[in-house]
């Protein structure tokens, strides 16, 4: 494959507390792709918001971030903030959690969704509100030149999710971060969202962060599991979902409605003082691992497990 | 409903006193310096409200008194805001290190009760009205700072805030265009109670005679009116206007603010029920 769009290196994201430093992503690596969609799922906690924030540099100040993020080829994690910030919006979108509370009260939808253009581009006034009609139309709102005139209490949750990825495409970035764009969506709209995603991806990479395991297997080139901040296993969408090799995908597959509900039994671990050796194995059925930290080996092609059923040292 | 009406009623008597301040010198059938006739008339056609003991007009200097309350008021009150907002909004939005020197700094100048250091502070500068007006802003503006900047820190984290961050937007962008608006219907309740309490202050500055000497004023009428015997003489309209045209701005004003505080805040609008 050609060079990656977006490169991240040892990753470890750390947030100061009275109780410790909670690890909430521990050496990531990965690599996202020109015009790939990379679905990242993990439990709730495991750190997949975090690493989205991360790569934008949108996290609290007192944040202790290693490592590297390199976005064709310059280092995000070292670039001066005023760099950065011509960096967001334009050349990496993001689609946040929480549409409901994404957008503005005080504003129209219209005079939201051209910000970015507004931002980079010094797009004004008709101009800017030309735009905003066509980003909404592009994300197939209804009647866009009315619509754009309404205040964001005035969307659905489906319509409010497409206003913010209107929103994050103002600029046409090349890499588009979402992070949970199809929570709290019915059958239908969730539907509408992930094929809009698959229209958006034909122009650019997409980090689609999920924990809607379906979601990611319909749209994902490549899939990263994360578990306690760390990535457990990483691979093709189709192999890591139907053939998975490590436990904790496969007890995520199993706990699936459609394959059985089998929950994983125990609860994610604390963040600030890991188990030791593998982080999944007190929830583990296949192995007890406590005294060994398995790395990431390659189980097939492109396909990386972080299991000691693979890691012989 | 009896709510609507209240706002209606105090919208409509602190317009009118707008209007009359305005419109004073036309309002007024004489200038409220000029000796009209003889002094300590009671009220007649020629003179409404009698003569004082300069034998000036008293109705004349109610109407141009409105002036000096409203102007006093109105200042101070935007003074407030405007310094209430910005250090609040700067303070709330950056936090850390910035909001903790500012706040401290707040505490300790709230320990010193505003009216006695007015007292002392219009001493060393010129009696004037604008300088009064300031200066009652600038001390009434550490309350101010507090309220904006209590809503600042929760909206500095909103997530239409994040997700403004994550389009390329500056800290300057973010504040004036996304937290401003949020906290303006705040600071325009935070103007209608400093106005209130301001023009309040002001009467009472003038009561006690450290008021602008070349302006006519409601407190400074009360004050001659007290010093030159009105009570005992029983001479009402000379007291009783200035002190009934205080209490009715200063009601209309409270109302206002009540009002625009129970839109703001559903809590307080559940509490009343």
């Amino acid at each position: 494959m050609n060079a990656a769009l977006l490169e991240v290196r040892g990753l470890k994201v750390g947030f100061p507390t009275p109780d410790g430093l909670v690890r909430a992503s521990d050496t990531v690596d990965l690599e996202l792709y020109h015009r790939e969609i990379l679905g990242l799922i993990g439990e709730t906690g495991s750190g997949k918001t975090v690493l989205g924030m991360a790569i934008l540099r949108l996290l609290q100040p007192n944040t202790v971030i290693e490592g590297e993020i390199r976005y064709r080829g310059r280092d995000l994690l070292s670039l001066p903030e005023d760099e950065m910030r011509k960096v967001r919006g334009r050349e990496i979108g993001v689609v946040l959690q929480n549409s409901g509370t994404s957008l503005n009260p005080v504003y129209t939808v219209g005079d939201q969704i051209a910000e970015a253009a507004t931002l980079h581009q010094g797009l004004k006034g008709s101009e800017a509100r030309h735009r905003a009609v066509e980003l909404l139309d592009a994300v197939r709102i209804p009647d866009p030149a009315v619509m754009a005139r309404e205040y964001p209490h005035r969307f659905s949750g489906g319509m409010r999710e497409r206003a913010l990825i209107a929103m994050a495409l103002a600029c046409s970035p090349s890499l588009l971060i979402a992070d949970e764009p199809t929570k709290g969506l019915d059958a239908v709209t969730k539907r509408e969202i992930i094929d809009l995603f698959a229209e958006v991806n034909r122009d650019r990479s997409v980090l689609f962060i999920t924990h809607d395991i379906e979601a990611a297997a319909t749209l994902a080139t490549r899939v990263a599991v994360m578990y306690a901040g760390e990535i457990v296993e990483i691979g093709a969408a189709g192999e890591v979902l139907s053939d998975p090799a490590h436990p904790y995908t496969r007890g995520l597959l199993a706990s699936l409605p459609e394959r059985g509900m089998r929950p994983i039994p125990g609860s994610a671990p604390s963040l600030i003082t890991p188990p030791p050796g593998c982080r999944f194995s007190p929830r583990c059925a296949t192995k007890d691992c406590k005294s060994e930290h398995p790395g990431l080996v390659e189980v097939g092609p492109g396909h990386y497990a972080r299991c000691m059923l693979y890691d012989r040292g | 409903m009896a709510k609507r009406t209240v706002l209606a009623a105090s919208i409509g008597i602190i317009l009118a006193y707008c209007a009359v301040a305005l419109l004073a010198p036309v309002i007024a059938p004489y200038d409220p310096h000029a000796i009209t006739g003889a002094p300590l008339c009671p009220p007649d056609p020629e003179h409404l409200l009698g003569t004082n003991d300069l034998a000036q007009d008293i109705f004349s200097r109610l109407i141009w008194g409105t002036r000096a309350t409203l102007l006093l008021g109105f200042i101070g009150a935007a003074v407030t805001v405007v310094i209430g907002t910005a250090v609040g909004i700067v303070s709330g939005y950056y936090g850390g290190m910035v909001d903790e020197a500012v706040m401290r700094l707040i505490d300790v100048a709230m320990t010193i009760p505003i009216f006695p250091l007015l007292l002392i502070l219009t001493t060393f500068f010129r009696p004037g009205i604008y300088i009064t007006a300031v200066l009652m802003g600038l001390l009434g503006s550490f309350q101010g700072v507090r309220v904006i900047r209590s809503q600042v820190l929760s909206l500095a984290v909103a997530d239409f805030v994040t997700g403004t961050k994550a389009l390329g937007a500056g800290d300057g962008y973010i504040m004036a265009r996304h937290i401003l608006p949020n906290v303006l219907p705040l600071a325009g309740v935070k103007f209608v109670i400093s106005a209130q309490h301001f023009m309040l202050i002001g009467i009472g500055l003038g009561f006690l005679g450290i008021g602008d000497p070349s302006v006519v004023d409601w407190g400074q009428m009360i004050n001659r009116a007290s010093q030159n015997g009105a009570m005992i003489l029983g001479l009402w309209w000379w007291l009783i206007p200035p002190g009934l045209a205080v209490t009715l701005i200063s009601l209309a004003l409270a109302w206002l603010g009540y009002a625009c505080e129970d839109e703001i805040n559903p809590r307080l609008r559940l509490m009343r029920v």
